[in-house]
Parts: structure tokens; sequence; C-alpha cells
């Protein structure tokens, strides 16, 4: 008897034609760890809240789901609202109450427990997490990491047998990210917790999980223990499925016929590129420097904090952009670095040093050839329609090429389709898109991006970075926050480090990644300091390596 | 956090004790009385937090009395013992009095809800409405864990719309107004379809399926019960000496002379120990404090 | 046929429902309004009494109702933003939205809605920045203006312009001068026409800002507001 199975499962939203969830019949036994992955609307989320019934989207729904051999409809509500623990997204949206300890009994008063076993409950989870100096706390003075932890802490309270997770470290920075997969792989070990999980963060999670579940389109593709499926993956030669596969896993099968055994891990990976004999291919470099280019746009030593008594932010800051290049800004949590994209935009005002545009310095407001996405960017959208939107800020900049200039951008960006529907009803990727448009309206010289990577899958990464070199490619100039090492080694130009306020070290991005030890690609970590030549890339492997022959018994 | 002193009281305890400082306080309108009243209770706030939220209220407390100190006599013109005209307006002793009372027991009103700020703080208040109203404390929890959310991506939409020339810092007075409540526009969208999430996330830990259970952090003890009884004791006494007619200055029709006598010292007596309590507890708690410290 | 009539006579009996429950609510807050002018022996009493009269009931009506998770975080989110729907005014004094959300959240929710998203505004804003002896009475006449909202939301009053602004600028004055009850009642306890003349005037011009920008929100936003919430009525499934 299975513990949790699905037979022939099918879904479909009022109002949509097509399913979201077409004939799934799985079987999952107690204590595995499943991930569910794959694109953007495939059906992960709604499998997910299928099997959560207190969450169940409204709709046709065929087929059985049984828990422990039991329908689900036919299991006490109430027991099986303990049975079955959720966790979602967005850390923020989860919290229900001002205070961590109210959050955590939230649960547990909704199932009815007296005051004595709560204290107890608490008592024990509290010391299990070591978050008991949090208790007291205001759950919106959290980190991201932290809110998060305490929502699952205040899920596994309840004391669930399965939990199921949406995404739950989309929104996370990567430390915080790993810290909270740990997590779940020690509940998983140490208390048996039957674990679903949807998840992008592939690198870290593959090597975590017993099982991998690939949907698209409704169906499950494949499914099997990991290295099974990025077998299949890529046996059916979809190339557009390989950017779901971990980047060892990737570099891997594209330079070895063996194919057995699959690294999952920077240390699979390292055992293997020493078995390699490589030929190095002198690959003719890009050698134009962007910092020849013409300085655009200079911060000399910027002085910034938000209160009199709170310290410095950024801090004797100095940084040049140059003229068409595309540079991103990295570094840890709390560095500074959303602020001095903030700074960068205008929307906050150094109190100390000198920021230069195209040579002159600048005092008061920005120019209006700086345009900025924030981290969010549901917080530019006014209206109740795209056109309507956009249609005003076409008004609002009076442009008198607006008409061509916009329909030109939307068929770069292949969003004529969207056009009236409301912002919020499109998915993350796509209003991101919206938002880009109707910043690159005002013909900016400049765009300034907080995170743009975040909470969006591998593909809508990958279509994002190759949109944003066309936009490049028109001549704009991008700066970009990100904690994306991936993303950053692909697309941009260069890279700096931010550290206490400060710029620590810029170059240009490859040379950048392969001198940093900890904040580098997986890729540059499993070649760094092998036997083959250091790459940062799959990409930059696929040229400069040439496999000369491998040595499977070392 | 641990607190000491009358703050470690049941949040009942305390409540009580502000309802009956309060009724209390709204009937004994006497000078004589009002005095002491704001004595002890500055004593009490500087037991509570050496003032410091007093200094931050300062303006409001000198404002708000000295007008009514000066508006009454100009506006009540009642009472026959005639001082001087002013603006052809006769101001009378009596008027005089009235404003001299209304600004002290509007002083006094003021010290003694900055106080309940101290004591019941949300979460004590939160407990003691979660009793009778289990459904309206949810929802006032809600949406005191939504302020601070809502207020953060206020403050974010007011940053990010800035640079795209919205804003209610530029333009004609009618746009800025408009503008304004734009960005209120973006928040309720936003937020709103966030909450979407929120509600998902208590029905996945099973809100709605039962009755819900209350977690009671507080637990009576002995010096509780003794104190509720006092307090209630003392009330019903004050009570009873407002309906004698006694802690009221009579203004007319003949002018009460401000100085107790006979009968009234008693309920002054009784009143000031109910309004002093908490200062009893917090120099109780000093020497208790004291006394252990001599013993080791 | 007779089923038409019996849907016609059940509108007709909610519908006079509710103009009872509007009238009860208007005449005892009228006479809120003019104890300190009809009365003056027992006029704390008595309007202490005309208070929870008119209040409680709706109180403990929300209290018993069964809600769903859904409704609580509209009705939470609502009241939040009420509360905090100053900040984007800091640079405009005497400018007040809080009013507008109420009415606009009234209209769309109904009665009961109105008079919670009303009162819980006051709650917690108080409970942010301090609770006063202001506290009830600001409960009190922002729930009582969601409440008012609500009952006419299917009038002439809240389906035209006009009957909004007029509406917004009635608010406006009646929640100032219920909030002058606090020290009328609280403090002087002894009236006297002119006195409270004299005190009103002065609250006047405050009130004027207030009924003025209220008329002009309700003007200029109300169509879109009422979209915005309408669609998200839809969009939790609430059916209130």
């Amino acid at each position: 008897m299975a513990f949790l199975e699905t037979k022939n499962l099918s879904f479909t939203y009022p109002d949509e034609e097509k399913p979201a969830i077409s004939d799934v019949s799985l079987s999952i036994a107690q204590g595995e760890f499943v991930v569910l992955c794959g694109p953007s609307g495939s059906g992960k989320s709604t499998l997910l809240r299928l099997l959560k019934k207190e969450i169940a989207p409204y709709g046709d729904k065929q087929g059985i789901i049984h828990y422990k051999g039991e329908k689900l409809e036919t299991i006490d509500a109430h027991l099986l609202s303990k049975e079955i623990g959720m966790v979602f997204q967005d850390p923020e949206n989860q919290l229900v109450m001002d205070r961590v300890l109210e959050e955590l009994i939230f649960g547990l008063e909704n199932i009815g427990m007296d005051s004595e076993q709560m204290r107890k409950r608490v008592a024990e989870m509290v010391h299990f997490f070591g978050i008991h100096h949090l208790l007291d706390h205001k759950v919106h003075l959290l980190s991201g990491g932290q809110k998060q932890i305490v929502n699952l802490a205040a899920v596994l309270l309840m004391e669930p047998s399965v939990l199921l997770l949406d995404e739950p470290t989309a929104q996370l920075d990567p430390v915080a990210a790993k810290d909270f997969l740990q997590m779940i792989k020690q509940m998983n070990q140490e208390f048996g917790i039957t674990i679903m999980m949807v998840e992008h963060r592939l690198e870290d999670v593959f090597p975590l999980c017993d099982r991998v579940l690939f949907m698209e389109n409704g169906t499950v593709l494949t499914d099997g223990k990991p290295r099974e499926v990025i077998q299949q993956l890529w046996k059916k030669k979809m190339l557009a499925k390989t950017s779901y596969l971990p980047s060892p896993a990737l570099l891997y099968l594209e330079h070895t016929k063996n194919g057995q055994n699959i690294p999952l891990t920077v240390k699979e990976g390292r055992r293997w590129v020493n078995t390699l004999a490589i030929n190095p291919k002198a690959v003719a470099r890009n050698n134009a420097l962007v910092t020849e280019n013409k300085s655009i746009f200079s911060l000399k030593n910027i002085d910034f904090h938000y209160d009199k008594k709170g310290g410095n932010i950024v801090n004797s800051l100095s940084l040049t952009v140059y003229e068409g290049e595309w540079l991103a800004i990295v570094g840890a949590n709390g560095t500074g670095k959303s602020t001095l994209l903030k700074l960068m935009a205008g929307l906050a005002t150094p109190q100390k040093g000198s920021i230069k545009w195209n040579g002159k310095k600048i005092k008061g407001p920005l120019p209006l050839d700086i345009v900025y996405l924030p981290q969010n960017p549901k917080l530019l959208f006014v209206h109740d329609t795209i056109r309507k939107e956009l249609e005003e800020v076409k008004k609002r900049l009076s442009l008198s090429d607006g008409g061509e200039k916009l329909q030109l951008l939307l068929s770069i960006f292949q969003l004529e389709t969207l056009l009236d529907r409301h912002p919020y009803d499109v998915s993350g990727g796509e209003l991101q898109k919206i938002a880009i448009v109707s910043l690159l309206l005002s013909s900016p010289k400049i765009l300034l991006l907080d995170e743009p990577t975040k909470g969006l899958d591998p593909e809508m990464k990958k279509e994002l970075g190759q949109l944003l070199m066309k936009v490049k490619a028109l001549g704009v100039t991008i700066v970009m926050v990100t904690h994306d090492m991936e993303f950053a080694a692909l697309y941009t130009d260069r890279c700096a480090m931010m550290f206490q306020g400060e710029i620590a070290s810029t170059a240009r991005t490859n040379d950048f990644f392969k001198g940093n030890t900890f904040y580098t690609t997986v890729i540059n970590r499993i070649t760094r300091g092998s036997q083959v030549p250091e790459v940062v890339t799959a990409e930059e492997a696929r040229q400069r390596w040439e496999i000369i022959g491998e040595d499977s018994e070392k | 956090m641990m607190k000491r002193g009358f703050r470690s009281l049941h949040p009942l305890v305390c409540l009580i004790y502000f309802i009956a400082a309060f009724t209390t306080l709204m009937l004994y309108q006497h000078p004589f009385f009002l005095v002491f009243t704001i004595i002890l209770l500055l004593c009490f706030h500087w037991a509570l937090d050496r003032w410091r939220l007093l200094r931050g209220w300062g303006k409001m407390f000198m404002i708000l009395p000295i007008l009514f100190f000066i508006i009454t006599p100009l506006i009540n013109h009642r009472g026959n013992h005639l001082l001087f005209y002013l603006f052809n307006n006769p101001i009378t002793l009596e008027a005089i009095m009235q404003g001299w009372i209304h600004s002290l027991s509007l002083l006094a009103m003021l010290l003694l809800f900055m106080s309940f700020n101290l004591v019941i703080t949300a979460d004590k208040f939160l407990f003691l409405f979660s009793r009778g109203f289990p459904q309206w404390s949810l929802l006032i929890m809600l949406s005191m864990r939504f302020i601070p959310l809502l207020r953060r991506r206020l403050n974010e939409i007011i940053t990010v719309q800035k640079s795209r020339g919205l804003s209610t810092h530029d333009g004609r007075f009618r746009q800025r107004i408009k503008n304004g409540l734009l960005l209120l526009q973006i928040l309720l969208t936003w937020s709103l379809e966030e909450g979407i999430q929120t509600a998902d996330s208590m029905a996945a830990r099973g809100y709605g399926l039962q009755k819900r259970s209350r977690y009671i952090p507080y637990k009576m003890k002995l010096i509780d019960g003794i104190s509720i009884i006092f307090l209630l004791i003392l009330t019903i006494l004050c009570l009873f000496g407002w309906w004698l007619g006694d802690g009221v200055l009579a203004l007319t029709p003949i002018l009460e002379p401000i100085f107790l006598y006979g009968r009234e010292w008693t309920f002054f007596f009784l009143y000031i120990v109910l309004i002093g309590y908490p200062l009893i507890m917090e120099i109780r708690e000093q020497l208790l404090w004291h006394s252990w410290k001599q013993k080791i | 046929m007779g089923d038409y009539w019996r849907g016609q006579r059940k509108i007709m009996k909610k519908y006079s429902a509710r103009f009872y429950i509007f009238l009860v609510v208007l005449i005892l807050t009228v006479l809120l309004l003019f104890i300190p002018l009809l009365t003056t022996e027992h006029y704390l009493f008595a309007s202490v009494i005309f208070m929870i009269g008119s209040f409680f009931p709706f109180f403990l009506r929300f209290e018993w109702k069964k809600v769903t998770g859904r409704e609580l975080v509209m009705l939470a989110i609502l009241a939040a933003l009420a509360a905090v729907s100053r900040i984007p005014f800091a640079s405009l004094p005497s400018i007040q939205p809080t009013t507008f959300v109420i009415i606009i959240a009234g209209s769309v929710f109904g009665a009961e809605s109105g008079f919670v998203v009303g009162a819980l505004a006051a709650i917690v804003s108080n409970l942010f920045l301090g609770q006063g002896p202001w506290t009830p009475w600001q409960m009190y006449a922002w729930g009582m203006i969601g409440l008012a909202s609500g009952l006419l939301k299917n009038t002439w009053f809240m389906k035209h312009t006009i009957g909004r602004t007029i509406f917004g600028i009635l608010c406006g004055f009646l929640f100032g001068w219920i909030m002058n009850l606090w020290f009328v009642i609280g403090i002087i306890q002894d009236f006297h026409w002119s006195e409270i003349i004299a005190y009103y005037s002065a609250s006047f011009l405050f009130d004027l800002a207030h009924a003025l920008s209220n008329a002009f929100f309700l003007i200029v936003f109300a169509k879109s507001w009422i979209k915005i919430l309408s669609r998200f009525k839809k969009k939790y499934g609430l059916l209130l």
C-alpha cells in the first residue's frame, strides 16, 4: 500500500480549456524525499495543492487521491490538516500573526490544543531549530530566511507526516536557501517526514532528494532517481530541458560518452574531471575591454545612511559604469547592494560624495536617462490593464514616436497577446518583461535591475538573459544587483563585489569568478585547481575543452 | 521580557485598575482630588519608564490643558463672583475654577491613558480581549500584523513611484492629493493580491475547521486575587462617596470652598489608595528587593 | 408567478429590514450628538447607553458569525490600509483618506464589513499609536460610517457621484462631532449651549477639511476603487 497515491488525476481550472494536470498517477512511499521540477505552468503547484485538501483549487477534478489507503475526501478534515502540512513560496505572505510565538502556535490553536501541550511542543521545536531568541520578536523584523524557518516550524509543530513545499527558497538568498534545504533534509532523515517539494535550485536539491519528478504540460515527463531523470532528459535530447539540469551534470553529459556516474555535487564533479585528459583549445578571447569605453556614470566617495543613529550603509564608495556594458553587483545580504542601486537611480540622496553623469556633476534629481526596476515589479503598476498602463506611460513621457517604439519593444519581448490582461493575472516572468518594456519606452541610457532573476524558473531566466542581451544591443547600459552567480557568469561583462558598503573588487566577469573561491559558479568550483583548464560556465567549457581521453579507472 | 512591579500582575488586574481609576476620575471633579491624582500618576510614570514616554508627548500635555484653562472662562459666564470684563465679556471666578478643573481633569486623564499604554501592551490587550471576543481579537492580530508590512510596502511604492513622477511633493495641490491616493491604490491592489496567500496559509494550518483554543501565557497568582478584591472594594466605596455628593466641587449655586471638610477626607483617602495602587505595588517590589539583598 | 412575488417580497423584506436598521442607527446617532444639548442631568449615563445600544449589536453579531479565513484576511488588510493611509500625505496636513477607504469598503462589501473595517481601523491604529480617551469614540464614528455606507449601498446615495459626495461631506462633519464628544462628555460634563457651539465651531475648520477631502476622493476615485474591490470580492470568492 502506497503512502500517498494519485490515480489518473486530472484537473481543469474553471474558464480554461486545457487541463492543468492530466492523468497523473503517482505513488509515493512513506519517508521519500521527492522533488518536482519543470517549467512554470507545468502543473507542479496545482498537483501540490490538490494534495492539500484545505487549499485545493476549485475546478473540475477527475481521478482519486489516496492517503494511507484512504480517499482524501473521506478522511477526517481535522486529522488531515495535521497530517499534511504545507509551506509556500513567499516567506512574508504566510505569516499571519504579529509575533513569532503567536505565529508558531497559530496552527495549534486552530486544532484546539490546550495551553500546556502547546507550551511543551513549542519548547521542543524552538530548541530544535535554535530560534528561542526570536520568540518575542515581531515577525516583520526577521530576515527572509528567518521568516521561512518560522513558517516551517509553525507547520512542523502540528507534527505532519507529509510536508509539501511550493518553491520555499525562491525568495531567499543563496545562503539562507541552503540552510533551509538542509533543514528539510534533516527533517526527512531524522524524523522520516515524507517530503514533496517544488524547487528550482537544482544544484542544491538534486544531491539531497531520493526522487525527481519532471513535469511538463500537466503530465509527469520523467520520474525516478535524480541520476535517472537527468539521463532520461538528456537522452531524449530535449535541449530546451537542459537548463533544468544541474550544471555539474550538464558539464559531464556534454563531455563524456560514458554517462553512468553523473556527478551531482562539486565533490563528485571534481573526481570526474580529474579523470579527463583535455587539450585546451585556443579561443580568441574578446579582448575589447569595456573599460576602454566612455565612462557614462561615475560615483565617487559616496556615503549614505538612512538615519542619523545608524552607521553608513554605503561607505565612501566609488564605482564607474562604462557605456554599453552589463555590470553585475554581487555580495552577501546587507552589504548595501540594493541601497547602492537606489542611490544610482536617484531614489536616495547620498550624504557625501559626487555623482557624475556623462562627465557632468549632477545635483538634485537625476536625468530621465536612468530607469530602475525594483525587485518586485508589481509596485510599478497603477492601472487595471497592461495596455492602459503602457498608454499612460506614453502619455506621461509625451513621446512622439511612442506608438512605433512600443510596437517594436512588444515584438522583441513577445508580449502582444497579453495587452488586455490585468497586470496581476500574468506570470511573474511576464510581469517583469512588461515592466522592463514600460521602462524602456523613455529610451533610457541606463537600466538598473534589482535581482531580476529572483523566483524565475531556469527557462525564464534564460529567456530574460537573452532579452537583456538584445536590450544591451540597442545601446542600453545595464547595471544589475544579483545573488545569481550562474546568471551573472553567463551574461554580464563585468562584476563588482560589494562588502561593508564598499566595492571590494571589480573585474571582467570571467576573471572575477576565476579569482573568487566561494563566490563563484559551481562549474568553476569543480574545475578550479584541477588538472583540466579552469572554466566558469558550461558554455566556456564547450568552447575551450577538447577531450582527448577519459580514464574511468581513476 | 519579564516586567516587575505592577506590570507583573495578571493583565486582568491591571485592566480592572484602569477601569476603576478611569471611572472614579471622571466622577470626582474636584481640584484637590485631581492635583493629587496627577502627582501620583507622575510618580507612577517615573517608576514605569522614567518619564520617557511623557517626554515624547510633552507638547500635547502642555497645550491642551492650557487651552482649556483659557477658553473655558471666555465662553462660560455662570456664577456670581464677577471678577472683571474682558472685551465686554464677564469673567467669573466660577468659570475660572471650572477651567481649572477641566484642564486638571484632562491632564489626569491623558496621564492615565499614557500609563495604560505602558502597562497594557498590545499583546496583553489582545489577551484580555480574546477572552470575550476571540474572533475580533484574531482579526485585530491579523490587522496588526499587516500594518508594518503595508507600511513597508507603501514606503517602497512611494520611493519607486517618485522616480516615475508620481509624488505628493511636487505639482499643484489637487494633483498631489490625487497622486497620494494613486499610491494607496497600488498598495491596495498589491496587498489584496498577496493576501490570498495569507488566507491559504491560514487554511493550510487548519483554520476554520473547529473552535480555536487559546494559548494562555498568564497565570492567576494569590497576589492577583487579593488585588482584585481590594480594588473592587475601593471602587465601590468611592462610588458610594460620589453618590453622597463628596469629591465634586460645587460651583453653582454657591461656590464650595476648595479645601476638604469632614467626611470628604475619608473618601479622599480611599480614592488616593485606589489611584495610587500601582505605585504601592512598585514600592512593594522595591522593598522586597532590598530586603532580599540584605538577607544574602 | 408566485415565485416571482415571493422573491419580490423577500427583496422588500430585506430592504425594509435594512431601512429600519439604518433608521435606528441614525436616530441613535443623532440623539447621541444632541444629548449634550437636551439633557444636563444624566448625560453621561445616557450617552454611554446610546453608544452601547447602537454599537454592540453589530459588534457581537460579527463575533458570533462564522467567518472564513479569506474574509478575515480581506477585512484585516482593508483596516490596516485605512490605518496607514495617512503616510503618503505626510506633506499635506489635514488630508485624511481613512474615512474614504472605510466608505468604499462598506459600499462594496456591505454594512457589516464596513462596520468591521471602520471599527478595526480605529482599534489597530490606536494600538500602534497609543490608546487615548478618544479610542472608543473613533471606533464608534468610523464603525458607524462603514455601516451607513453599507446600508446605503444600493440606494441613490451610493450609486451616484452626487449622492456619494453628499454622504462624504456629512461623514466628515459627523465624524468630527462625534470625536468632540469625548471631551464634552468626559471632561466638560456641565454643558451649556454657548459652550457647545464654541467648542464645535473651534473644530469646524478641521471638520470642513475632512469633509472636503472625503468629497474629493469620492468624486475622483470612488469608481476605480469600487472596481478594484469588486474584482477582489470575486477573486476571494466572497459573497458576504
